[in-house]
């Protein structure tokens, strides 16, 4: 993988009326990086991709694609190499997919067919009806064939599979992992923990408008750790690096939880050394529960 | 449909069809209907019991006499302003801040096509509209004085015609302008309502009511006399008007469109 920043966010600020819907956002996407870009509804996630396709200009700070500035009027320049798609995207409702397709093809000035016929056997999309009398998880389809028929250099997803039923969603983990080999930068948003997680190879986290994390994904996993529990006739002190930690009296005697992200050795040295022990599980912290922990965590909002 | 005004085109198809079919209709309606404003003596006693304020809405009897002068005064300077008024606000109102309320807008701005291009584009289609609709009306005429075996001089037809589509093109264009110039809904309906009702209002009763004269200038059909035109008289300074009028919006739509936030 190449180090060339095909993005670079700078000091990304976006205010409407004094309310900073973005503030000093700042990260760079490298060639060929699958990047997901994570955070809560209202976090941020759509108004830094509307700034970075220029549909918002940008208070402060600044975009830059392929070494191009991007503002609202000069972000087409960018655009000849660069797919997107949302999952709330509107489409031309009286085209049929055919027909938007076509159009699609006639502005990136694509001949051959052989890409849109490809996306078309993975997603199997209504192409003969209007684009207005199709289900949303088919119009989704069609939004994510035009995104991708191109074969831009850049793709920018935004929240891209959320009308997909599972066996499409599927379809679309593995069109992004082909599109890795290809060497296509990919930058989205998800809602879909498992699948940022599945198919990007780092993890950017919104929150409030600021970047609080900007990690590698297999980091993201490790940081899960091990989700400890434990029963015992007596209170038991945790270890001093365990996170997380929950106490509650049972019938059976005290159980005490924790999340455990230290080496196995020390965690084993600790068990044999609590007396009265009862019950003890030892599993992986669930990835779900990884993330908020994490994203609470950095923003100190944990309890 | 490999390009953005073929694709707008075909997008309006249905609003095509439906506005050159209702056009064409009008003017075949209003050309049958000549023989019987052009016989009809117990039309000037009508006229004379009528207040002063509400002879303006009829106009010159004396211009029902000839079928030029009866197509200026009763197809071209009433009604057919109205249908234009509507005809424009809903096609520049559907083009611009329509699309941006459902983020087609958007779906373009994505696209490798500048901003300027995509305006541009979008008001091209709103002309073409705009001819065809004149077009239409003027096949609808032909087709009513074949039936009422009425000739007619051409040269009248295409100077109405002209004339219209010169009126329709100014009036989409500020509408459109307005509406892609601020991407705002409200604003947009409420200054094209605001222009083709005023203007009407204060066309209409200028004539008769004095301090309604001062203000006539502002009106964009007082620009657009179809029964002088209809005589033979196309106004210079009309022409200039309604072009000056088109390009300041156009002008203002592209710089304000150029830099703003879409949707």
């Amino acid at each position: 993988m190449s180090s060339t920043p095909v993005v670079s966010i700078a000091h990304l600020t976006k205010r409407y009326k004094g309310f900073a819907a973005i503030d000093d956002v700042s990260f760079t996407i490298a060639k060929g990086e699958i990047v997901g870009f994570v955070g809560l509804n209202g976090a941020g996630k759509s108004t830094t991709i509307n700034t970075m396709l220029g549909f918002l200009h940008a208070t402060d700070g600044s975009v830059t694609i392929f070494d191009q500035l991007v503002k609202p009027q000069t972000a087409h320049k960018t655009h000849q190499q660069i797919g997107f798609a949302s999952g709330d995207m509107s489409l031309f409702n009286n085209l049929t997919g055919k027909q938007y397709f076509r159009f699609i093809a006639g502005r990136f000035g694509i001949r051959d067919n052989t890409r849109l016929k490809q996306l078309s056997d993975l997603f199997e999309p209504d192409v003969n009806k209007k684009i207005g009398d199709l289900s949303r998880g088919n119009k989704q389809k069609i939004a994510l064939i035009a995104a991708f028929m191109a074969s831009p250099e850049l793709v920018i997803l935004d929240e891209p599979s959320s009308g997909l039923d599972p066996l499409m969603q599927q379809n679309f983990v593995d069109l992004i992992r082909e599109e890795t080999t290809r060497g296509t930068t990919i930058f989205m948003s998800s809602h879909y923990l498992t699948e940022v997680i599945d198919v990007c190879s780092r993890v950017v986290l919104i929150r409030g408008g600021k970047i609080v994390k900007d990690i590698p994904a297999s980091e993201l996993v490790t940081d899960g750790g091990k989700m400890v529990r434990l029963v015992s006739q007596s209170v038991v002190i945790p270890p001093r690096t365990a996170e997380l930690v929950e106490k509650k009296k049972t019938d059976d005697g005290y159980e005490l939880t924790f999340v455990y992200k230290a080496k196995p050795a020390q965690l084993q040295q600790w068990l044999s050394g609590v007396a009265g022990l009862i019950d003890v599980s030892i599993t992986d912290h669930d990835l779900k529960a990884a993330f908020d922990d994490l994203y609470e965590l950095e923003t100190g909002e944990h309890a | 449909m490999h390009n953005l005004f073929l694709k707008t085109l075909y997008d309006k198809r249905s609003f095509i069809l439906g506005w050159v079919l209702g056009m064409a209709f009008i003017g075949y309606l209003m050309t049958i209907f000549f023989p019987a404003f052009h016989q009809d003596n117990g039309l000037d006693q009508l006229v004379k019991s009528l207040p002063p304020a509400f002879k303006g809405l009829v106009g010159n009897l004396d211009n029902l006499k000839e079928m030029s002068t009866y197509l200026g005064s009763q197809l071209f300077d009433v009604r057919m302003p109205i249908f234009l008024s509507v005809l424009t606000i809903l096609l520049a109102v559907g083009l611009s801040v329509s699309e941006e309320d459902k983020g087609q807008l958007r779906t373009l701005i994505a696209l490798p096509l500048s901003r300027t291009r995509i305006l541009l584009t979008k008001w091209v289609v709103i002309v073409f509209i705009c001819l065809f609709a004149t077009l239409a009306t003027i096949v609808g005429i032909e087709i009513g004085l074949l039936t009422i075996h009425e000739t007619l001089d051409i040269m009248v037809l295409i100077r109405l015609g002209g004339m219209m589509l010169l009126l329709a093109v100014a009036l989409a264009t500020a509408i459109f302008g307005i509406g892609m110039a601020t991407g705002k809904r409200g604003l947009t309906t409420a200054v094209g309502v605001l222009i083709t009702v005023g203007s009407f209002l204060v066309t209409t009763f200028a004539p008769s009511v004095d301090w309604l004269k001062d203000y006539e200038k502002f009106s964009f059909l007082h620009y657009f006399p179809a029964p002088d035109i209809a005589k033979g008289t196309i106004d210079p300074v009309n022409v200039v008007v309604y072009g000056a009028i088109t390009i300041i919006f156009l002008v203002i739509a592209v710089l304000f469109f150029r830099r703003r936030d879409v949707r």
